[in-house]
């Protein structure tokens, strides 16, 4: 590694924090890319960011500063977001609400995860009803006044605001996506009297419509506005002073990246910023090897958690409804993000058998700490972890490149007491109904994001990601059908890869109201003309040439009467959503793709519109490969590994660095690397690709 | 805990399946059901179907076992058996691509306004294996008023509805379309009906194109060995839960509050439980309660048995998989021509699925609540004030008619041995899975303006385990516009019942508030008219509280003090906790209180 020693090299690091690992990748301009993994700091999060700064500069055998200087920008993803929200760090928050209407963030939408689960607690409201004012004035739906506002209630409720030491506000009146005058009036009101506390106003942050979401979007970036605003500003001091002094550009749930500055505004978009990534990641694999498919279905296998999300093409899924702590018990942020579903089912997973008999894995975990048993720490659970190596899959001498020796005895006496023993099978059958069973799980997650949207996996390529996804991955794919698994040379860090791979993006929206039976035409115009706009004037901003940014458009629609908008692309022509015909064949053809049925004679009411503007930041160069290491080129071996269709076998393990581009070979074998191991049987063929990655046919 | 009874299960000659490939099995079918509630969800045109999610999709087996549902309403899906099995007496010649419409009360439905399609899902040698239930309550039935819950009908006459026992609606994949031409005479804004009715059909269809594919992949003998294997399975959990409980017989009695056609002091409903724990059997008995009533208020058998299965499943260990393997355990006893047994036509059953079903559940789990701490529950509280009517009219907007159910809020959670009552509860036989309507949505969709919708401070039944607070809420038309408002009210004069020295919650009002300030009590059901600048009000009343108050923890005292659920003053009074003016806990004045008092 003397690339250093040019000292003309420019690099750009993409840093993502996760619960366990806090992961680098290390792109340089000349398309060779490093990828390293350092213990995270829950404590200070900074400081796991630059320890692995460290170890990649201790690679590349120079002075961190030296090594910082050289890049020219930062990405970083994070869940220090998330995690202040689920520990209860964020600031003290009032929320100011229509009169009459106290309860919007206590009663949400309703309903509950089980019937008959009376073991479950109703949920606190996000913000408390002692923290919450009621603003006298009302809206009506077309946005008529039918009640003024009452200023002298509002400085009624600063003035409370200000004596409770609130330390930050957010406001959501009824109707004020139609009509904001009200909030805006508040708006100025609280930064007159409480000029030092940040402010989230619903209609500015969120403008779509369902109170409660908007109004749990308000309330969560508000509070995150104190703890985003340090966290980020904190890390840009850091970085700086460690040496760097190129661009920091952070991840948002969306998938895109903005400047920490920004982000620290709007905090709430960085509540997904981590694995938002990884289906980007994903899209770029499906894309560059041989055989690229319509559909990949992304999978990132941590320790505790399995995200899936499903790509077409380059298109990244959307959802509006993001759960906090989960559905109908955590909070909305009402807010689209990439839609990646996370299942309680990875490498920590416990395996438990209950009192019916039946096997269960997950959702429970043993994560880090106390572990799977074979760790040897305090875990003595049997997990997915222990079954893999009880099977053959994992070497106890060389899981994470050797950096953790497993005890395969703790492993075995976990699964033979927990599983094996109750189920009253053999220990290695047992072990594979464990994976057998989280492999099922993991299907079922998968087939709610394609089945359900009428989407044949079969049809799909699989990306696995994580460091965990070998261990399984091929059986994934052989259950979904699918005939295409790609294991991504970066898989171990696939949120960081995507992020090299992100663009400048942001999203605009506007609810403007009106449907094909009564189309307003001058009307949708002039909403994308301003969302345009605040599109070409960000961009400019962030010193885009016009030439380099792209800006389309879209809207959320449905047909008259339902109540819930698929989203429908309008591409980058604003004309086009002018013409009542064109949008109306362009809903009908989206829901006929979501649902397979359309309503050809039904109107179509078009909610929100939104315009979305990109910008690529790597100048059209395509993401590079990894560089071996040392570590990936030792001597090939073999093991005896346990197969469910053919026993116990002798399988060839194989450095994943002396796999050699473009020789097709079958199973059963081991593929090894210090961040991965890949299990292939009999039955799977596979290839290393000329772009590094390993290309399985399941 | 004593042994349950864990007998050879019924496939055991089959080749038995592992716990799992069981468990992968029950998570595909569960796949396919929830695949169903998803398109019934997303292309349902009607507030009710595609808002608060009035519906229900299940899986039953060729011989009409409940197999696997999506989170669905326990009121409707734990009657789905009855609604196959009539299906198999209808139609003994059951052919690929028959689709068939019912709503009949009288064959095993839960009530009329919930339609439901039934499709049959054969092999590729055409033995039908599976049947996709579908069920949505509708916006509008065509009843002679407007209203899908009628409660004063003194049969089914007067009620109205257009009752389907089961009739085909599609042969060979192809439309039958008598059905649906009467439908667009009779149902009050056709279109939206009909969008429903295509939304079902279409998340049926779906179901059967899905479990296609899994019978042909799996193999259907194996899915055979699974459908024994799996209903046995949960008879053998629901059998060890009952091996729990003591050897006991208790009853409880429910009362629903007197209505035009009951008794002048209400519907006293009885339900008698006897728990055989060596048996693994927990037997319910409404046979001695009311004849049918001239009122819509009569239990269809399909709710009677659903009411009592719920009001069990709701007094056990909740990881029971809830389907008809676990509901062999529960022997429900009814009498035909009973209000709370099998209605005997032409007695109607409009509202068989909340009101009288409700009470049924409530003086269940009363019962159960005898046996000992930690077994039973308190009572949901009423249903069916104003927040949940049937609203109807003309939107002055458009000119064009609506008619639709709106949930804008109902409370109702009873304090259990686990928790505190949940908040948006609903009532009893939704098992708090509808949700509530959004202001803005439902003032876009119907000309009316939600003024008020808020928790009321000291409304909770109290208890060790509370009920939910109550909500008030109050709505009126928007503009110059009138609405007409139907709702049937129970709970404003026997509110819900606390157990185990638990209290019971406030009583349920409807108000009438005119321009001019003044306030008027409504009747609990019937027909409201609005006129302009009127507003109607409500309180959704708190389910009762289970335990003593007294031995409440104070900390959760002192955090709904903090919430605002409980005052300070009630605090003291009811709990016996000491609450400073600083929300702080004086542990020392509490315990001084709790002395004083026993």
């Amino acid at each position: 590694m003397t690339a250093a020693a040019t000292g003309v090299i420019r690099l750009r690091f993409a840093c993502d924090t996760g619960g366990t690992f806090t992961d680098l990748v290390v792109e340089d301009d000349r398309g060779g890319a490093e990828m390293f993994k350092s213990p995270t700091t829950p404590s200070d999060p900074v400081d796991g960011v630059l320890a692995s700064l460290a170890l990649a500069a201790e690679e590349h055998e120079v002075e961190l500063a030296q090594f910082l200087g050289q890049g020219d920008v930062f990405i970083h993803g994070t869940t220090h977001a998330i995690n202040a929200i689920l520990t209860g760090n964020t600031a003290k928050t009032a929320f100011l609400t229509t009169a009459g209407h106290p309860d919007v963030l206590l009663l949400r939408e309703g309903s509950r995860p089980r019937a008959f689960d009376h073991s479950l607690e109703y949920p606190q409201p996000y913000v408390p009803r002692a923290l919450t004012f009621e603003v006298p004035g009302r809206l009506d739906a077309q946005g008529a006044e039918l009640d003024a506002l009452d200023e002298d209630a509002v400085l009624e409720a600063t003035g409370r605001i200000s004596e409770l030491d609130v330390e930050a506000v957010s406001v959501c009146l009824l109707w004020s996506i139609v009509n904001p005058a009200h909030e805006l009036r508040v708006g100025e009101l609280l930064a007159a009297e409480l000029p030092d506390v940040p402010v989230t106003l619903s209609h500015e942050l969120n403008p779509s419509w369902r109170e409660y979401r908007r109004a749990s979007s308000a309330a969560i970036d508000a509070s995150l506005k104190p703890v985003m605003g340090r966290y980020l500003g904190s890390l840009t001091r850091r970085l700086e002073e460690a040496g760097f002094s190129g661009r920091v550009l952070c991840l948002t749930s969306q998938g895109g990246m903005v400047d920490a500055e920004a982000l620290a505004q709007t905090p709430i978009h960085a509540v997904n910023s981590g694995p938002a990534l990884a289906p980007i990641a994903g899209a770029h694999y499906n894309r560059v090897e041989e055989g690229s498919t319509e559909y990949a279905i992304v999978a990132d296998t941590g320790g505790t958690t399995y995200d899936v999300s499903l790509v077409r093409g380059d298109t990244i899924p959307w959802t509006r409804e993001t759960w906090v702590g989960g559905a109908y018990q955590g909070h909305m942020t009402g807010f689209p993000s990439v839609d990646v579903r996370s299942i309680g089912a990875g490498g920590g997973s416990i395996a438990w058998v209950d009192s019916g008999g039946v096997l269960h894995v997950g959702p429970q975990s043993a994560g880090a700490d106390p572990g799977p048993a074979c760790y040897g720490r305090a875990g003595t659970r049997a997990t997915v972890t222990d079954a893999s190596l009880v099977l053959g899959y994992l070497d106890a001498g060389y899981f994470l490149g050797g950096a953790l020796t497993l005890d395969e005895t703790k492993a075995r006496a976990a699964l033979f007491e927990d599983v094996a023993s109750p189920l009253g099978a053999e220990l290695e059958p047992a072990a594979w109904a464990v994976i057998d069973v989280a492999t099922e799980s993991m299907v079922q997650a998968i087939l709610a994001i394609t089945v359900n949207q009428g989407i044949d996996p079969a049809r799909a390529t699989l990306i696995g990601g994580g460091g965990a996804a070998g261990l399984n991955s091929v059986f994934v794919a052989r259950r979904l059908r699918c005939e295409r698994l790609i294991i991504p040379d970066t898989g171990a860090a696939l949120s960081a890869a995507g992020a090299l791979m992100s663009s400048l993006t942001v999203e605009h929206r506007a609810v403007n109201f009106t449907t094909t039976a009564d189309f307003d035409s001058a009307g949708i115009a002039a909403t994308l003309a301003g969302l345009e706009s605040r599109c070409r004037s960000f961009l400019a901003d962030a010193g885009v040439a016009a030439a380099d940014g792209t800006i389309s458009f879209g809207v959320e629609a449905r047909y008259e009467n339902q109540a819930w908008e698929i989203p429908v692309e309008l591409g980058a022509d604003p004309t086009i959503a002018t013409k009542q015909e064109d949008v109306a064949e362009r809903f009908h053809r989206t829901h006929r793709d979501v649902f397979a049925i359309d309503d050809p004679n039904s109107a179509i009411e078009l909610v929100s519109w939104w315009a979305r503007a990109s910008a690529d930041t790597r100048g059209g160069r395509p993401f590079g490969r990894l560089r071996e290491l040392a570590a990936d080129t030792l001597e090939p071996a073999t093991r005896q590994v346990y197969l469910p269709t053919e026993g116990r076998v002798e399988a060839e393990v194989i450095p994943w660095g002396t796999l050699a581009a473009a020789s097709p070979r079958t199973g059963p074998a081991i593929v090894e690397s210090p961040f991965t191991t890949v299990v292939l049987d009999s039955a799977a063929r596979f290839e290393r690709s000329a772009a590094g990655n390993l290309v399985i046919h399941p | 805990m004593s042994a349950p009874d864990l007998a050879t299960p019924r496939g055991a000659d089959r080749d038995a399946l592992g716990g799992a490939e069981l468990a992968v099995l029950a998570a595909r079918f569960e796949g396919i059901a929830s695949k169903m509630g998803n398109t019934l969800l997303r292309t349902g045109r009607s507030g009710v179907l595609n808002r608060a999610r009035d519906f229900s999709c299940c899986i039953t087996t060729n011989t009409g076992d409940l197999l696997v549902y999506a989170e669905s309403l326990p009121i409707h899906v734990l009657g789905a058996d009855m609604l196959s099995r009539s299906m198999l007496a209808a139609h003994p010649d059951l052919k690929p691509g028959d689709a068939f419409l019912h709503n009949s009360p009288y064959h095993g439905n839960s009530h009329p306004a919930d339609h439901v399609i039934l499709v049959p899902v054969f092999d590729r040698a055409e033995n039908h294996r599976y049947t996709m239930v579908c069920k949505a309550h509708q916006a509008d039935i065509g009843n002679s008023i407007p209203t899908t819950y009628h409660a004063e009908a003194k049969d089914v006459y007067e009620e109205g509805a257009l009752i389907f026992p089961c009739v085909q609606v599609q042969r060979a994949g192809v439309d039958i379309d008598d059905i649906i031409r009467m439908c667009m005479m009779r149902i009050r804004v056709p279109e939206q009906w009909h969008g429903d009715y295509l939304a079902m059909l279409g998340a049926a269809r779906i179901g059967e194109r899905e479990t296609l594919a899994l019978g042909d992949e799996v193999d259907w003998d194996a899915l055979a060995a699974f459908d024994e294997q799996w209903l046995d399975y949960s008879e053998r959990l629901m059998a060890a839960a009952i091996g729990e409980l003591p050897e006991a017989e208790a009853s409880g009695i429910s009362v629903h509050d007197p209505l035009p056609g009951t008794p002048e002091d209400g519907i006293p409903i009885r339900s008698a439980v006897r728990v055989a724990p060596a048996d693994g059997i927990v037997e319910v008995d409404l046979r001695d309660n009311p004849d049918n009533l001239a009122s819509g208020l009569n239990m269809t058998e399909s709710t009677a048995r659903a009411a009592a299965l719920i009001g069990v499943f709701n007094s056990l260990d909740p990881s029971v998989p809830k389907n008809g393997g676990s509901a062999r355990r529960v022997q429900v006893l009814l009498r035909e021509g009973c209000v709370a047994g099998i209605p005997r036509h032409p007695a109607s059953c409009s509202v068989a699925t909340t009101n009288v079903a409700d009470r049924i559940a409530n003086a269940t789990q009363q019962a159960m609540s005898q046996l000992g701490h930690g077994i039973g529950m308190a009572e949901f509280g009423g249903f069916f004030v104003a927040s949940s009517a049937v609203v109807s009219g003309v939107d002055p907007r458009s000119g064009r008619p609506h008619v639709n159910q709106i949930f804008l809020g109902g409370a109702s959670g009873a304090g259990g041995p686990y928790s505190d009552g949940w908040l948006t509860y609903l009532h009893a036989g939704n098992g708090g899975m509808c949700h509530v309507d959004s202001v803005e949505v439902s003032e876009h969709y119907q000309p009316l303006v939600v003024h008020e919708r808020r928790v009321l401070t000291d409304t909770e039944g109290a208890g060790w385990r509370r009920g939910a607070p109550a909500l008030e809420i109050e709505y009126g038309p928007s503009d110059e516009g009138s609405l007409t408002i139907a709702y049937v009210s129970d709970g404003e004069q026997n509110p819900a019942v606390g157990v185990r020295g638990g209290l019971d919650s406030v009583p349920a009002w409807n108000v009438r508030r005119k321009p001019d300030g003044s306030e008027e009590r409504l009747p609990q059901s019937g027909l409201v008219e609005l006129a302009p600048g009127e507003r109607i009000a409500c309180l959704s009343q708190s389910g009762g509280g289970y335990g003593r108050p007294e031995e409440r923890e104070p900390e959760r005292v002192r955090d709904d003090v903090l919430q605002g659920i409980v005052t300070s003053d009630r605090a003291r009074d009811v709990y016996h906790v000491e609450i400073s003016e600083y929300g702080e806990l004086d542990l020392a004045a509490t315990a001084r209180l709790r002395a004083s008092v026993g």
